[in-house]
């Protein structure tokens, strides 16, 4: 696509760039704030501490549970307080670049697996394996999420702790599928058949509802790999998959699902519209996290929300999506990493994770959370859970080490796949587009390896 | 004798006073603060953009960071995102503007005649303007709410499929983000022209009724050319400000469907923003600035804005 390619280059320019930006940085702040900060001393251990907890996400539900997790972990720890901001999901990484560039970050932050290699470039997040050994989590935590959280960055090491996780999921609405007098549906030929059986244009039903618009890779992936059978992005040599003539079969048959299974309106929908469509009763079918499930219950109530997970391939591989680690993390800059660390330690702690992952519909990451009775109850999280401890079974791992990997998805491939979605550009083009050029990110990344 | 007269007027005998070295400092240290403000917020950032518009400057990517040269104003020759976010600025700019003038210099003729409940008119005429932006793109994401707004009623009475949405289809986006920035726009240029309205003399009318002009006669030689000067102005600022435009496009359809409405700024926007690549970011500002500054000469050139015979 437009951009030029550059190799990464000796870190003296770096040097260069940063001072540049610190004298930016002070500027800004002399003229902004009208006098300068001055650094604090490390505290002692019994030294009242506050710190900054930076959240990517105000759903109010969220921050009502995230509110409480911290109410929890301050009553374990009486000389620790943190303070919560929420920062939109749409422009939180603006703030957090600002807060970069002018010295002002926080202490803790809850960045998404996607987010890493850039901030990592930035040199802006504390490396936590060293602690994370120390502390011995190796043993708590489920081994899967630890390579998930490390397989975002960029240079292989711990930034994200893996607290809880997310998966992919297709939820849908039983009573619908009763009233049609259709079953769950097992295999990707049943989902597109009851797709199309469900929708009544007249009614205003819809079979599926397809996400067009704002974060439309994460569907697209889900929907379109496991269906392809294909379990990585790349093949050793960086060259992409995406253009695979399985992948373009599948993107195909997805992409025919829009206006014969759903809304024409669904061209601009992001994860907002599309859970509030579901939500409203008007769409059977649904791909999305076990992330969304507490408010589809509570749109619909627990007993018309079921779930079941993308199904395996026509030749039996079994790709699993989605599996991305939700955590926290903490900044390099933070001036108390012994205190933030303890708040990190609580998120991955028998107590904390449990309250954190069962009030966010995640995946526990503590192994002895994940016995708990209410993740069996839950029924999105049982049948990923089920699926990923099944030995055929393979976990697709998006390339969120590539820096690009936003800019791509997003800025170039999304105003293509709507041109997609609306008959202008063929499949083919758009995926041959798109893979050569995260297969020219991957081969750049494997060249600085 | 005249030169001498002149040579030797009270004015050139006076004294020559040398100022002290002290107030001689005065009129620069008056203007400092005004200087100073210039230059921290206009110079600066003007000329930062400018610079970054000449480096490779990605903070996810710094280790490629370093001069560029005009890499950035070439990869934009090569850009498709580029070319079609400018067709579509002039597009949106030009239809925008030219609709914009034509409702808001109705609504000023409409407004400035005399008639019962005019202020309240007047009042509900120009509210959109004071609405904010944010405000203005959720009443208008509203009435093109599939599931709530225009487009459920229409399909209610057949005229539309059920889960049609103006803001998505190919033929009906472009127009249905015009309507609601002609809504918030229109105001501004009835305000301007209604104030200009207001200070034409009534003996002219009267005098071109007299002489039998009609009413297109009068509009042309008696209106026209007095609020010539307010529309000139007005239609510059508004197409300086619908080109910026990105908060009502942002929130109301991303730029898309298919980039469909897209402007500069806002691939500006989500260069800069979003994929966080300020060279290619500032570059693209630069381009911008100049189209934006070339406009403005030649349209003001063109119209002989504040020449006495304009």
């Amino acid at each position: 696509m437009k951009r030029r390619s550059n190799l990464p280059e000796p870190r003296s320019r770096m040097a260069g760039r940063r001072a540049r930006s610190a004298i930016a940085a002070f500027a800004l702040g002399a003229v902004t704030l009208g006098a300068a900060g001055c650094a604090a001393p490390s505290p002692a251990d019994d030294e009242n501490i506050v710190l900054e907890l930076w959240d990517t996400d105000t759903r109010p539900a969220r921050a009502e549970n995230l509110e409480k997790l911290i109410d929890m972990f301050e009553a374990e720890n009486p000389n620790i307080t943190i303070e919560y901001l929420g920062l939109p999901t749409d422009s939180y990484m603006q703030k957090i670049s600002t807060a970069i560039a002018t010295n002002s970050t926080p202490d803790l932050l809850t960045p998404k697996a996607s987010d890493i290699a850039a901030l990592v470039a930035q040199e802006a997040l504390a490396s936590l394996d060293e602690r994370f050994e120390e502390g011995g989590w190796g043993d708590e935590i489920d081994p899967s999420m630890v390579e998930s959280s490390k397989a975002a960055s960029p240079d292989g090491s711990l930034y994200l702790t893996p607290a809880t996780s997310l998966a992919d999921v297709i939820y849908y609405r039983p009573d619908l599928f009763e009233a049609a007098g259709l079953d769950a549906p097992e295999s990707w030929d049943d989902f597109f058949a009851d797709a199309v059986e469900l929708t009544d244009p007249a009614t205003g039903q819809f079979g599926y509802t397809i996400r067009g618009g704002a974060g439309f890779f994460s569907q697209f992936v889900q929907m379109v790999y496991p269906q392809a059978g294909i379990d990585t992005f790349f093949l050793e040599d960086g060259t992409s998959t995406l253009d695979d003539p399985a992948v373009v079969e599948a993107t195909q048959r997805y992409v025919d699902l829009y206006r014969k299974a759903t809304a024409e309106s669904d061209l601009t929908a992001d994860f907002k519209v599309m859970v509030a469509q579901f939500g409203s009763g008007s769409t059977g079918m649904l791909s999305h996290s076990v992330g969304s499930y507490p408010d589809h219950v509570k749109a619909l109530g627990a007993d018309a929300v079921a779930a079941v997970v993308p199904f395996p391939s026509e030749d039996g591989e079994y790709v699993l999506t989605g599996r991305m680690t939700t955590g926290f993390a903490m900044f390099e800059a933070s001036e108390h990493q012994d205190a933030a660390w303890k708040f990190l330690e609580f998120t991955m702690s028998e107590e904390g994770n449990s309250f954190w992952a069962e009030a966010s519909g995640y995946i526990p990451g503590n192994l002895a959370v994940q016995s708990e009775p209410w993740v069996a109850e839950n029924p999105a999280i049982a049948v990923a859970a089920e699926a990923g401890s099944s030995p055929d079974a393979t976990v697709l791992q998006q390339p969120f080490h590539l820096p690009e990997f936003n800019s791509i998805t997003s800025t170039d491939m999304l105003p293509q796949w709507q041109a997609v979605l609306q008959g202008d550009l063929s499949v083919e083009d758009f995926l041959g587009d798109a893979a050569e050029a995260l297969t020219d990110a991957q081969q750049r990344y494997l060249a600085s390896q | 004798m005249t030169s001498s007269i002149l040579t030797r007027s009270p004015l050139s005998e006076a004294p020559t006073r040398r100022r002290a070295p002290a107030t001689r400092w005065y009129p620069y240290l008056l203007i400092a603060p005004a200087a100073l403000l210039v230059l921290v917020f206009l110079v600066y950032p003007v000329g930062s953009v400018f610079y970054y518009s000449l480096q490779h400057y990605n903070i996810t990517q710094p280790w490629a960071d370093g001069f560029a040269g005009l890499d950035n104003f070439i990869a934009m020759g090569q850009d498709p995102l580029f070319w079609r976010s400018l067709v579509f600025t002039g597009q949106w700019v030009l239809v925008e503007v030219a609709l914009q003038f034509v409702l808001g210099l109705g609504l000023a003729l409409l407004i400035n005649q005399t008639f019962v409940g005019r202020a309240v008119v007047r009042s509900l005429v120009f509210s959109p303007w004071a609405v904010s932006g944010i405000l203005t793109t959720t009443i208008w994401i509203l009435i093109y709410n599939p599931s709530t707004g225009v487009g459920r009623y229409l399909a209610e009475v057949g005229l539309v499929p059920f889960g049609t949405s103006l803001l998505s289809g190919a033929g009906t986006t472009f127009w249905a983000v015009i309507l609601a920035e002609l809504w918030k726009g229109a105001p501004f240029f009835a305000i301007l022209i209604l104030a200009d309205l207001q200070s034409v003399r009534t003996e002219l009318y009267e005098a071109a009724e007299v002489d039998g002009a009609g009413r297109i006669r009068k509009f042309a030689s008696i209106t026209w050319p007095h609020i010539r000067s307010a529309v000139v102005i007005a239609t510059l600022l508004r197409a300086v400000w619908e080109f910026n435009n990105v908060d009502l496009l942002y929130t109301l359809t991303g730029g898309g469907p298919a980039g469909s409405t897209t402007t500069l700024p806002l691939y500006v926007a989500q260069t800069a923003i979003h994929d966080r690549d300020f060279g290619y970011g500032s570059a693209l500002t630069v381009v911008a600035f100049i189209i934006l500054t070339v406009f403005s000469v030649v349209y003001l050139r063109v119209n002989r804005f504040g020449r006495d015979d304009a």
